[in-house]
């Protein structure tokens, strides 16, 4: 009654996926019998060695910049690009076309790539990880932004040309009002996602708590990592609170 | 004032023309409302005079010179003297009626000064004049969506008066009011109409409306020009072929 033949098709498949990849992840739950390991690691965690906490603060302030400078500077290149990559605004096809194929180019080299190569360049350091974040965030919010345009009332636009308005000034008069609350939720998101990214470029020397996290581990400091890591864990909650408070009373 | 020539729209994809071999002639005054079923190409013909549709047959003189064919930057001098008030407003949200009543006049302002906000006080005096002619005084600061209907329309008729227009376009303005709105909406416009003595265009749905306010009744059907005259001359006949349904008489003919 409930199911049809084709659910069982679907059934078998999910089930033929998951087996294979378990098979690529050698997915074996048997190894937790070693977990005693575990313990004594972590059990090296503590206590916490709190005599380092300004140094682990400032770190956490500059992954926050970074985060931020990253996601905001995204943000203001690909405002306009949006408008050249949506089809009710672009000029030109050939514009809508070359912007397009530019924003999922830039949007596919993940922020770690961008950030290994940037290194050859700009040697180590927060820099090079807020150009890596900037770059991978144009991609996507260019993306997400011309969606918006292109899903945006054509109403307001018309009565904008029709006033004789130029007809850039029509459309973003007419479109940035009303996609607005969507962009700042998406880049309150983007943020989010940002500071787990600084994270990762740290351990390739991208500065911040991330590369801190990643020097102690090397180093054996396991009493600051275990500092480290509740740092990073009440960042992230901080951020996700203010972040989805903020994006509440926009919308 | 206005020129209309053999004006033919055929869209893309359509074998049957939206507007076809339409001639009429406009004058400073007329009040003309434009009858018609769903699809006999009112809106187009509206869109057309202020070339947000362009013709693809035909062409329209303002003032002896063609719009037509005008260029982009000649088109927008003829656009800002021509208000258009639409169906569903058409007002840009989260911003005040002010906002929205100013972007009346960023025709007559280059980009970077509309961009910035950077009006004279001659301007914003004007505007404030025509919101409160529109009735709305003492909603200038308020965000368009908390106004009604109604008072949504009147912030679109004060933009296209703060144009200072000689021509006021309405594309079914009152189709999405109840009755005692539309009227008072209809009264207002008429008001406007003759203090600023302006050519006003307006396509309505409701015939009473029509035979109460305009001075001119054109009706279309298919396209065509079926009638072009005084309201009082728009009688039972000419209601029944503007709105009985060709097809429909031919489909229940053939049943029986």
């Amino acid at each position: 009654m409930w199911f049809k033949k084709s659910n069982f098709l679907t059934l078998a498949i999910l089930i033929l996926l998951v087996f294979f990849s378990m098979r690529l992840t050698e997915f074996d739950l048997s190894k937790f019998k070693d977990f005693r390991n575990m313990i004594d690691f972590l059990s090296q965690w503590f206590p916490m060695d709190f005599s380092l906490l300004p140094n682990m603060v400032q770190d956490t302030l500059e992954t926050l910049a970074m985060a931020f400078l990253g996601s905001v500077f995204g943000l203001i290149i690909a405002l306009p690009i949006s408008f050249l990559a949506a089809r009710n605004t672009s000029p030109s096809p050939i514009l809508f076309q070359f912007s397009r194929i530019a924003l999922s180019f830039v949007r596919s080299i993940p922020e770690i790539v961008f950030g290994l190569i940037l290194l050859t360049t700009l040697g180590l350091g927060p820099f090079p990880a807020v150009i890596a974040i900037m770059f991978h965030n144009i991609g996507v919010f260019g993306k997400l932004i011309s969606e918006l345009i292109e899903a945006a009332d054509p109403g307001p636009q018309e009565a904008m040309k029709a006033v004789g308005s130029k007809t850039w000034v029509a459309n973003l008069f007419s479109i940035l009002p009303q996609i607005w609350p969507n962009v700042l939720s998406q880049f309150f998101y983007r943020f989010e996602v940002a500071i787990r990214t600084s994270l990762i470029l740290g351990f390739i020397g991208g500065g911040g708590i991330g590369q801190r996290l990643f020097n102690d581990f090397k180093t054996f400091q396991y009493s600051s990592v275990s500092l480290d890591v509740l740092i990073i864990m009440i960042m992230v909650i901080i951020i996700d609170f203010l972040a989805s408070s903020i994006r509440k009373r926009i919308i | 004032m206005i020129e209309i020539k053999n004006l033919s729209v055929l869209y893309a994809g359509n074998t049957e023309e939206s507007l076809s071999d339409v001639n009429l002639s406009l004058q400073k005054g007329d009040f003309i409302c434009v009858l018609g079923k769903s699809g006999a190409g009112k809106s187009t013909f509206i869109r057309c005079i202020n070339g947000l549709q362009k013709p693809t047959g035909g062409e329209i003189l303002l003032d002896g010179k063609t719009i037509t064919y005008a260029k982009e930057e000649d088109l927008r001098k003829i656009r800002r003297e021509m208000g258009m008030i639409f169906q569903h407003f058409n007002l840009i949200p989260r911003l005040s009626v002010l906002q929205n009543v100013m972007t009346g006049t960023f025709g007559y302002r280059n980009s970077f000064k509309n961009l910035f906000g950077m009006f004279t006080a001659e301007e914003l005096k004007r505007a404030r004049s025509v919101i409160a002619e529109v009735g709305l005084a003492e909603m200038a600061t308020r965000r368009i969506e908390n106004l009604s209907g109604g008072q949504k329309q009147r912030v679109g008729i004060a933009r296209a008066l703060v144009q200072q227009p000689r021509v006021l376009l309405g594309d079914e303005p009152v189709a999405s009011l109840d009755p005692g709105t539309s009227d008072r909406i209809f009264t207002l416009l008429k008001e406007m109409h003759e203090r600023l003595g302006l050519l006003t265009i307006i396509n309505v749905h409701d015939i009473e409306l029509a035979k109460r306010y305009a001075t001119r009744i054109v009706a279309l059907k298919d396209g065509k020009v079926i009638f072009d005259g005084l309201p009082k001359d728009f009688k039972e006949a000419e209601y029944q072929e503007t709105y009985e349904s060709q097809s429909a008489d031919a489909y229940f003919g053939a049943e029986i």
